[in-house]
């Protein structure tokens, strides 16, 4: 080889290095390659099957509707537990035939009077052209809707159902434990579920002992002190399951039903607690503070400044309400309506003549506020033990919900909070999750059923499920 | 009730994926011979490039026209920290910097004029539809062309110096992102674009060099920080809900960006006529970005009149080798590899600038026809480091306006050039 190279030949390492370096542009780093795996550890999903209430069935908005019931979180799970290998190849959901997609139908944003509002669908106003499942076969309340003919689901959950209604073990009141037995002629998303021979005589335990689960998830409690929440702390009498559920049945129903799903405690799975319902929008959107600063600046009302927001407690005393009281979401199209005794500008609740006070079921005053919270933790206490006595994780939603409306939870440049419409993970009936608040619920499960198990499964990105949509 | 109000913050202008040899969102493709050395040219002259390394070198560097551009083709893959979505890559992009110079002199002379116009900084991101941080950040692109006017002056045969006079010519910036507000009846949520072109804006830059023998030159030299800043830039929203327009009321915007100072010194030797090495050190004055803020005019964008995303630069420093070989008169050599540290902290990285501690390596040649036509060509690729955030880092950081995950870049860019001797 000589010193001197021609061109034509040294041109070439050159133009070598210039296609080495056409080739390394091409290469994309993979990083895929380097993440672990997702993995169900010791874990078998190839049947699984979640039972719980409405927020296990996909209730949002105040309905039960197919495209939210297709994102519950239950179904979130399955499909995440597909990703292992070992997931469900088919997760079942009682779905609405599709000329009925739209179920019990749905609260909507609309602008009513300038103003956004959240409608209720109803028949006077043709149920906002919602798609529903209302059969009319029972015109009194709870109107019948349309039956679910397929094997039974894997999706269990029952919008309405307390752990007290759930077993006909959990109550030695022989009117509430039969109630119990009764429940498919109380509750019509549970009627649905069931053939018809069954409605009268088969409680929800009996109906989930069904079931051969590979893997479970649980989340049964909330209305054991919800359904006395919402109400405003008032019982309804024609409604056996409407006051708070006592501990010792809770503790018999709740043993019930993890005892029957685990199958005396060879099954594995995750329950989840009750989360403090004050912290809800349902009870936080309305303050009382903005209320009572609103009537003093009302200036159609007489003697404003000197007004203010009166209620009726549970104990029936009329008095002013105070910081402590929790007004419920509905309330805030009652407050200062006219009534036919009194007309407004002396409406419900304003205190002219302290005679019109807010009803009782509107508020949840501090008293009742409180007995909401105390009998809460006792339940969680009673769900820790029977979770620990059949070895399964507690997936802590108490203390989640907690965090979330203290701090907000941020999913990928999105902050998300628990503010009613605005927060992105509460629907519209102020109790039940969106889509995007159901995605990151599932990730709470999967957290621990990870942490528990040894599992790797994958968790979601939220932001690929909506929040309230805006008209 | 009030409509959802939903800070459209911070939001981001430049990007690095075409940031290629400096960090942040440099550029710094200028001169194909500099390239084609690792970057280097604070501590010698090769061409009229010198007017951006360092305007004293430029006294000693010949007279005459030179004109180069690159492709900058990035390869940006990103995974979430969570979910199972898997890895997305960028919709890649290729970005064409530029630059040209011209320098004029007595032959042997003691000074020199000349102009010139390049690309220092500038990028183009546009990540694929749906991914995870599409709240972030979905496309970017920012360009930028620096006009210069240079003198030199050779106060003896060992010492020159220079200075030049910089002006921001041309800027524009279109950022995009989604806004997390849906319509009903909508399947895709709504989506903003911020464009704007910037002021003009006058810098400088300055150096010495220091030439104790033939076979040894030293130098030194600075280019100034400049505010790049958009006036009053356009925005528009698409697919927003009709009950959401009083919170996105706005209809333009304020920003201004700080481009960063560089202190650079360097060394050039000659151990004989064939070979030259090169040896720079740069310090990029980073921390002057601390934070990107917009300021909304004509009413708010999401509820706010002003939005503030935290960036906390810091200074960042590069080092950088190179060396040429003149294999005949009309055929030269060059390589050369640079570290260059990253200016974005843990826990800071945005999409737009998914920058890490990186490692160059280039390549290049001249092939002279004749002794005044002659053609330069040059190969840069950079590795970037692998780097990770995690949510927790974001929050503990209280950079939550971006996305946790991994990012991995890698940048080829071919670039050619051709020059002309007076």
């Amino acid at each position: 080889m000589t010193t001197l190279f021609p061109l034509h030949k040294t041109a070439r390492p050159a133009l070598a290095l210039l296609g080495l370096g056409l080739g390394l542009a091409g290469c994309q780093s993979n990083l895929d390659a380097t993440a672990p795996a997702a993995s169900a550890g010791p874990l078998d999903f190839t049947s699984y099957v979640a039972i719980g209430n409405s927020l296990t069935s996909g209730y949002s908005d105040g309905g039960l509707y197919n495209e939210v019931q297709a994102v519950s979180y239950p179904a979130l799970l399955a499909q995440q537990f597909g990703t292992t290998g070992k997931g469900p190849a088919n997760f079942v959901q009682p779905a609405f035939s599709s000329a009925k997609k739209d179920g019990s139908g749905y609260i909507k944003l609309q602008v009513v009077n300038g103003a956004l509002a959240p409608v209720v669908p109803s028949a006077a106003n043709s149920y906002l052209g919602e798609q529903v499942a209302y059969t009319g076969a029972n015109p009194t309340f709870p109107s019948e809707l349309e039956a679910y003919t397929g094997n039974q689901p894997d999706n269990l959950g029952v919008p309405g159902i307390s752990v007290l209604s759930a077993s006909a073990k959990a109550s030695t009141v022989p009117l509430i434990a039969g109630a119990a037995q009764a429940y498919g002629t109380l509750n019509n998303f549970y009627q649905r579920l069931l053939p018809p021979a069954d409605r009268g005589s088969k409680d929800y335990v009996t109906y989930i002992g069904q079931k051969n689960p590979t893997f479970f998830t649980c989340w049964l409690g909330n209305n054991d002190v919800l359904t006395y929440a919402t109400n405003g702390g008032v019982v309804d009498p024609a409604n056996p399951f409407s006051n708070m559920t006592d501990t010792t049945s809770f503790g018999r129903g709740y043993r019930d039903i993890l005892s029957t799903i685990t199958k005396a405690g060879t099954v594995k799975g995750a329950v989840a607690n009750i989360p403090n319902v004050t912290n809800i929008p349902y009870f936080t959107t309305v303050p009382v503070a903005t209320v009572i600063a609103g009537i003093k600046a009302n200036p159609a009302l007489p003697n404003a400044a000197g007004a203010s927001l009166y209620i009726t407690t549970g104990t029936g005393t009329v008095r002013e309400a105070t910081s402590a009281d929790l007004l419920t979401l509905p309330a805030q199209s009652v407050i200062g309506t006219p009534s036919t005794t009194n007309p407004f500008p002396v409406g419900v609740g304003y205190s002219a003549t302290q005679a019109n006070p807010l009803p009782s079921k509107y508020v949840l005053d501090a008293t009742e506020a409180a007995a909401v919270v105390a009998r809460t933790a006792q339940l969680n206490t009673i769900i820790a033990k029977t979770a620990l006595r059949f070895k399964v994780p507690v997936v802590d939603m108490s203390t989640f919900f907690t965090s979330i409306a203290t701090r907000g939870i941020t999913t990928n440049a999105v902050n998300n909070s628990a503010a009613f419409v605005t927060g992105n993970l509460f629907s519209l009936d102020g109790v039940h999750p969106t889509p995007r608040g159901y995605a990151v619920v599932a990730n709470e499960w999967i957290r621990v059923i990870n942490n528990y198990y040894g599992s790797t499964i994958p968790s979601l990105d939220p932001n690929i499920y909506r929040g309230v949509l805006l008209p | 009730m009030q409509v959802k109000s939903i800070l459209l913050a911070g939001g981001a202008l430049l990007a690095a994926s075409s940031g290629a040899q400096a960090s942040g969102f440099q550029v710094g493709l200028t001169g194909q011979k500099n390239v084609a050395m690792g970057g280097t040219g604070t501590g010698l002259y090769l061409d009229q490039a010198s007017q951006f390394y360092n305007p004293g070198a430029f006294a000693f560097a010949p007279t005459g026209f030179q004109v180069g551009g690159n492709m900058a083709i990035p390869r940006i893959s990103f995974r979430p920290d969570a979910a199972d979505q898997g890895q997305r890559n960028l919709q890649n992009t290729n970005v064409f910097p530029f630059s040209g110079f011209i320098g004029f002199g007595p032959k042997e002379g003691k000074w020199r004029l000349g102009a010139g116009v390049y690309t220092p900084f500038g990028s183009e991101v546009h990540y694929q539809p749906g991914w995870e941080g599409r709240y972030a950040l979905t496309d970017i692109n920012l360009r930028s062309v620096f006009v210069q006017a240079t003198a030199a002056y050779a106060i003896t045969p060992q010492v020159s110096v220079g200075a030049g006079l910089v002006m921001l010519a041309m800027g524009s910036v279109d950022l995009q992102r989604d806004i997390p507000l849906q319509a009903q009846g909508s399947t895709t949520p709504a989506h903003a674009q911020l464009t704007g072109n910037a002021d003009h804006k006058l810098g400088y830059n300055a150096g010495i060099l220091f030439k104790p023998s033939e076979k040894l030159s030293l130098g030194i030299s600075y280019r100034s920080a400049i505010d790049a800043h958009v006036g009053s830039g356009d925005i528009t929203l698409t697919n927003l809900p009709a009950s959401a327009r009083s919170n996105f009321s706005a209809t333009s915007f304020d920003v201004t960006l700080p481009l960063p100072d560089v202190y650079s010194v360097g060394l050039g030797i000659r151990p004989n006529d064939k070979l030259t090495l090169a040896f720079d050190a740069n310090l990029v004055g980073w921390s002057r970005y601390q934070s990107l803020d917009f300021t909304y005019a004509g009413g708010v964008l999401g509820g706010a009149a002003t939005s503030s995303s935290k960036r906390e630069y810091q200074d960042a420093l590069a080092f950088r080798v190179g060396a040429q070989y003149k294999i005949t008169d009309n055929f030269t050599v060059r390589a050369g590899t640079f570290y260059d540290m990253s200016c974005v902290r843990d826990g800071f990285v945005t999409p737009e600038t998914p920058d890490a501690d990186r490692l160059g390596l280039t390549a290049g040649f001249t092939y002279a026809f004749g002794q005044r036509f002659g053609l330069d060509a040059s190969f840069l690729f950079e590795d970037f480091m692998k780097r990770s955030q995690t949510q927790d880092d974001l929050i503990s950081n209280g950079t939550t306006d971006r996305v946790a995950g991994t990012y991995k870049t890698t940048i080829s860019v071919p670039g050619v050039g051709l020059y002309m001797k007076f």
